[in-house]
């Protein structure tokens, strides 16, 4: 082994990347874009779930249980109305909460200890750690009264999904929506600059080919293979994965379908701004990640810290996540005036996108 | 009488950054005439003929082809462009190729002629991927000629071509021109000069001088084309 050879592959590859700037980008830029991004996701999180805690306890007792919830890290609990729980469930701002009926201490009394819980159950994630405050609260009442049998039974009740509601039916909606956007994004943005390095686009706009035509055509012949793709990831994700679905499958579809439409013209229009392959794939870390991470698919939008909050918001990804999960999830149809919301944007951006390819299309070449 | 000029270039210039690509070009070529560009690497051949279809606009000065000012995507389909590499979809078949250019010229048919023309009908149904570089720059051909265009633009169109088939392809290209083809060719090989009609020297993006092959041997009083241009070019520098 020659040490001047060596040295002289290693001089030259250092020297090529000193002049593709892109690239170093992508090695010193991106790593600190996602790593900051995660810990500003994670650390500047509301991580602890908001618990509402409704006492209608003639006794005694549920004002022990919900003074020992509130000392609890695991959840945040404000104290709310039982006849408006299920309202702040739906709405999102509580995860669950918990009423001590008016007998509960006259109950406890007889041996048994028997609060109702209501868990919102779209993020099976959340349920844990209520249940497990709940427990611990209820301990310490055990440790009071000691000597009698005590015979503890919640009454849980789940808003949306079940207790054998899990970690894949939560991740599983916006998967499917997720895997369909990525990998028709990647096909189509190294298509296109195919074209454009093997010359055949020059040769198209020598032709009397028209801008829109192009694009339009492009889009086409990619969602028939986006269309063929979904069906075949919502078979598999319902008959063989057997996600939970309480929703419409073609409303599923129609979502998953605008996802695709949508990460084809994305790929149209960011293959504008790449010259290889090589250099699409960079696109992957700096587009596809932060959207990611932000579109609400591991971390909850709204346990977002604000600033993230409003990213996240602007971003198409997090509305055809919810969506999806609306739909799957909590059985949304198009009357769900958050499901039109989601609808709307997205398809307003699939519009956005064609026309941004189109003008991209136009200004580079000529 | 513009309207017998094929292709009628007035003082057109074009720069990219601090380059000068063009500088004050004036040319015109007939109807049915065979002009050779003539120049060497990074002359301007290549920008002068993509302003003639309209992908480069210039900063100065008008180009007209067939009679219409460009840019003009409606008249592109009288004009049949082959790029320099062979610009083809590797994953078709030579006829899916030739096929393709057909439709988005609007030309109906034409296909087999064209194949014929390059002699690649036998191969019809080979996959661009597995042909050789002279292969692929012969459908490439036959991709910038299927629709019949009244204006061929050729960049360096044999490159790759052994010499028997290049001899088989201009009697090609006298036929059509004949017929009424207007035929630009840009090239560096000084045999495929000898059979233009009318010759265009480009250096630095100036026009040096325009003129017969005999012509412009007689200018530089050189006995072949190749050191009249080596002698042409000397002077200017």
């Amino acid at each position: 082994m020659s040490g001047k050879r060596v040295e002289a592959i290693t001089k030259r590859l250092l020297q090529q990347f000193r002049r593709d700037r892109r690239t170093l980008a992508l090695l010193f830029v991106a790593p600190i874009v996602i790593l900051g991004l995660l810990g500003y996701l994670i650390r500047g999180s509301a991580s602890a779930p908001a618990v509402g805690i409704a006492n209608e306890d003639q006794g005694p007792l549920g004002a022990t249980v919900a003074a020992a919830l509130a000392q609890s890290t695991g959840i945040s609990t404000i104290t709310i109305q039982a006849a408006n729980g299920d309202s702040k469930l739906k709405d999102g701002s509580l995860t669950a909460y918990i009423v001590f009926q008016a007998d509960f201490s006259s109950q406890a009394r007889a041996g048994t200890i028997a609060p109702d819980v209501h868990l919102e159950g779209s993020q099976p994630g959340t349920v844990g750690p209520v249940l497990q405050a709940l427990q611990q609260a209820l301990i310490s009442i055990a440790s009071s009264a000691p000597g009698q049998g005590l015979h503890v039974q919640p009454h849980v009740t789940y808003l949306y999904g079940g207790p054998g509601f899990d970690t894949l039916d939560y991740f599983g909606a916006a998967f499917i929506g997720l895997v369909v956007f990525f990998l028709v994004f990647v096909v189509t943005i190294v298509s296109f600059l195919n074209e454009r390095s093997q010359g055949t686009l020059e040769r198209l706009m020598a032709s009397p080919l028209r801008r829109g035509e192009i694009v339009v055509g492009y889009m086409l012949g990619f969602t028939v293979l986006a269309l063929i793709q979904s069906v075949e990831v919502l078979i598999f994700s319902l008959a063989v994965l057997k996600v939970h679905n309480s929703g419409n499958v073609a409303l599923i579809f129609g979502l998953e379908a605008l996802m695709a439409i949508a990460a084809v013209n994305l790929g149209i229009f960011l293959s504008m701004f790449a010259r290889t392959e090589f250099q699409a794939v960079q696109f992957i870390p700096l587009v596809i990640v932060p959207q990611f991470l932000l579109s609400g698919i591991l971390f909850s939008v709204n346990s977002e810290p604000r600033l993230l909050q409003v990213l996240s918001d602007v971003l198409p990804l997090t509305y055809a996540v919810n969506g999806l999960r609306d739909v799957m999830i909590k059985g949304a149809d198009l009357t769900w005036g958050s499901l039109q919301l989601d609808v709307g944007v997205v398809a307003g951006f699939v519009v956005l996108l064609v026309v941004a390819a189109v003008a991209t299309l136009r200004r580079r070449i000529a | 009488m513009s309207d017998s000029w094929a292709v009628d270039v007035q003082g057109v210039s074009k720069h990219f950054g601090d380059v000068k690509a063009l500088d004050a070009v004036t040319l015109r070529v007939r109807q049915g005439e065979i002009y050779g560009l003539l120049g060497p690497n990074g002359s301007g051949k290549t920008t002068l003929i993509r302003m003639f279809v309209g992908l480069v606009a210039p900063n100065a000065g008008t180009v007209t082809v067939l009679g219409k000012r460009m840019p003009n995507v409606a008249l592109l389909s009288h004009v049949g462009y082959m790029t320099q590499a062979a610009a083809l979809y590797p994953g078709l078949s030579v006829e899916e190729n030739v096929e393709f250019f057909a439709t988005i010229n609007g030309a109906e048919g034409g296909v087999k002629a064209a194949l014929e023309f390059v002699k690649l009908y036998d191969r019809r149904d080979s996959v661009v991927s597995t042909l050789s570089g002279g292969m692929r720059q012969r459908c490439s051909l036959a991709c910038a000629l299927v629709h019949k265009p009244q204006l061929l633009l050729l960049d360096e169109p044999t490159v790759g071509v052994d010499p028997q088939l290049r001899v088989e392809l201009w009697d090609g290209f006298k036929q059509m021109a004949d017929a009424g083809t207007t035929i630009i060719v840009s090239s560096h090989v000084m045999d495929e000069a000898e059979r233009c009609q009318r010759l265009g020297l480009i250096l630095f993006g100036k026009l040096l001088t325009e003129g017969s092959p005999n012509e412009i041997r007689a200018q530089a009083g050189k006995p072949t084309l190749e050191e009249a241009f080596l002698s042409l070019s000397e002077r200017r520098a």
